[in-house]
């Protein structure tokens, strides 16, 4: 869970080992160039293409040769009159739910995983893991079988119990390691103060877990967020479809209206991007939680 | 204690349901339309028994050959190792004292972030733009440049079109790869590489020395995930490829999708998911005993 906790750890020998660079002649120089032309690569690559798609979805007809220059809310205009954000809301109002509920079990289960001992623990939270690396794919096919015969194909409830679902694994798996930082003592006091365990768990632990919960929600809203799979299988009408099959659709036409496929990826991606920005140190450390210690 | 098992029963149930309900129920159910011809068109009427068939079909099959290399080979050990290795000079490259010194790191951390939180379907579509022939991005370049002379249709050329999807997979995972990467390199302990350089070690020294085995666990456990995720992953080929040209790239997860859902053949979509889940389940097992147990004890 350390694994992002000090990013100024190495700093005081790094600095003097690249003083002593400096002050070793203009023959060292070669070296740093290299460096920030790799550096200045890297961020071109990783950048410029959704850059690109910003810049394009404020110009008349994407102005892919920038020949227009202008900028214009012509092609959002264009997208939110042409219906699109129905699949904003459906996005939202599944992914939302989604969330909510895969976190509260989530939690729920975590919390007996941490805090008890019980037979076939092991064999239980290790099957939940297992959810992780299970083909999603395999799943379509008797999902499909299943969701039309209780008649819930085309509908929020079923994509939201898909996606709690695909959640659940790795938010069992975070939240069980966050909760390893919550020390025991404090269910303990709680439960000798006369707390129930239902108690010490949503009036107690839960605030004190509130850090490693926002992490695990977000990353859990993300997943749901950009299925493409499910919701491909599952919602063949439009009033249901979600924004990564929406946006697709717009993209997948002969003549695709370049302008107004750049605005809808910008609306499918700002979310995400707001969501994983203030998270990402902690994110990517609880993600490999565990295995790097 | 008698309350505890209730308590237990109560919070742990709704999740281990949802699970058994979406995970395992599905999985007993495919196992059983995989004996069957059940079709897509015959879905209320169900399928005849007909036992081994749609697996001796599969296994049989001239094109299945293809299909396992894509996915094994293209599919997932190379885009992993491109992965893995590109992660690896991101993070190293960041970490230069150069750049913390010039206090770009912040910069460069943003900016690693911007690829993994586009949503994969936004990522294929503005690589399909990137690699079209003859006018998008890429070509504009190399010919501009005069590195070709003709556009390459990157997607539909039998050459291109697998480094072009890995290229798609790379640039949308990478920056997980590299982010953790880079906050392992920033917990080795300085004082390491202080005591090697008074032994006068080289920087390679250091590097394969210190550097490299400090970093060995972050990479297994994301080699390992990444392997899985990309093994299973379905989108970046279909959206990109639809498996084609032909079915030149089409991989496992495609397969079960166009036998399932194009085809309607049901049954011998579900044998194919089957095949691929045995897979997965004996990796599994390995991940399980490499690393997945002590993940497991450290958790709990």
């Amino acid at each position: 869970m350390t694994l992002a906790s000090s990013p100024v750890s190495g700093k005081p020998a790094a600095t003097s080992h690249w003083h002593r660079r400096m002050v070793s002649g203009p023959g060292r120089l070669f070296e740093p160039l290299l460096i920030l032309a790799g550096l200045l690569a890297i961020l071109f690559a990783l950048v410029y293409p959704m850059v690109f798609i910003l810049v394009g979805s404020f110009k008349a007809q994407g102005g892919l040769l920038a020949s227009a220059t202008a900028f214009t809310w012509a092609n959002y205009i264009t997208l939110f009159s042409g219906g699109f954000g129905r699949f904003l809301v459906n996005s939202l109002v599944i992914c939302v739910a989604a969330t909510a509920l895969s976190t509260l079990v989530s939690v729920n289960a975590a919390y007996v995983f941490s805090r008890f001992r019980f037979r076939g623990k092991g064999l239980i939270f290790g099957s939940v893991l297992f959810g992780q690396m299970f083909p999603w794919i395999v799943l379509v096919n008797p999902l499909f079988i299943l969701l039309t015969q209780a008649g819930f194909t085309n509908s929020y409830t079923g994509m939201i119990f898909c996606y709690t679902a695909i959640s659940i694994p790795f938010s069992v798996y975070m939240l069980t390691g966050y909760l390893a930082t919550v020390p025991r003592e404090l269910d303990e006091a709680a439960l000798i103060d006369g707390a129930s365990r239902y108690q010490v768990v949503w009036r107690i632990v839960f605030p004190v877990l509130m850090p490693g919960i926002v992490s695990t929600a977000t990353y859990a809203f993300m997943l749901c967020w950009t299925e493409y799979l499910f919701a491909l299988a599952f919602l063949t009408k439009p009033a249901v479809q979600t924004l990564p099959i929406g946006l697709y659709q717009l993209f997948g036409d002969d003549r695709a209206d370049w302008g107004a496929v750049m605005a809808a990826s910008v609306i499918t991606t700002i979310p995400t991007l707001l969501l994983f920005l203030p998270l990402q140190a902690r994110l990517s450390a609880g993600l490999t939680a565990g295995a790097v210690k | 204690m008698r309350g505890d098992r209730l308590f237990i029963t109560v919070m742990l149930g709704p999740a281990l349901i949802i699970l058994a309900l979406f995970y395992l129920w599905p999985m007993v159910e495919n196992l059983r339309v995989s004996f069957t011809d059940l079709t897509l068109l015959r879905l209320r009427v169900g399928g005849q028994w007909i036992g081994l068939a749609n697996y001796e079909e599969f296994l049989t099959s001239p094109e299945t050959g293809r299909l396992m290399m894509n996915t094994f080979i293209w599919l997932t050990a190379i885009s992993v190792a491109v992965r893995l290795l590109l992660g690896l000079a991101i993070a190293l490259i960041v970490n230069t004292p150069l750049v913390r010194h010039l206090k770009l790191a912040t910069i460069a951390r943003i900016a690693i972030l911007v690829p993994w939180a586009t949503p994969p379907v936004v990522a294929i579509i503005i690589w399909r733009w990137l690699l079209e022939a003859p006018d998008g991005a890429l070509n504009t370049v190399l010919v501009t440049l005069g590195i070709i002379d003709t556009p390459i249709a990157f997607l539909s050329d039998l050459r291109t079109v697998w480094p072009s999807v890995i290229a798609i997979v790379v640039w949308n995972t990478v920056p997980l790869i590299a982010l953790s990467l880079l906050a392992s390199l920033q917990a080795v302990p300085a004082d390491l590489y202080e005591a090697a350089e008074l032994d006068g070690a080289s920087r390679s020294a250091k590097f394969w020395h210190i550097t490299l085995p400090f970093l060995k666990p972050t990479m297994v456990v994301l080699g390992l995930t990444s392997v899985f995720w990309t093994f299973n992953n379905f989108v970046y080929v279909w959206l990109a490829t639809g498996a084609g040209p032909g079915t030149f790239t089409n991989v496992l997860a495609t397969e079960i999708y166009i036998r399932s859902f194009v085809d309607f053949r049901l049954g011998y979509g579900a044998a194919i998911g089957i095949v691929m889940a045995l897979i997965m389940a004996v990796f599994g097992y390995f991940y399980f005993r490499m690393i997945g147990r002590r993940q497991i004890e450290e958790v709990l």
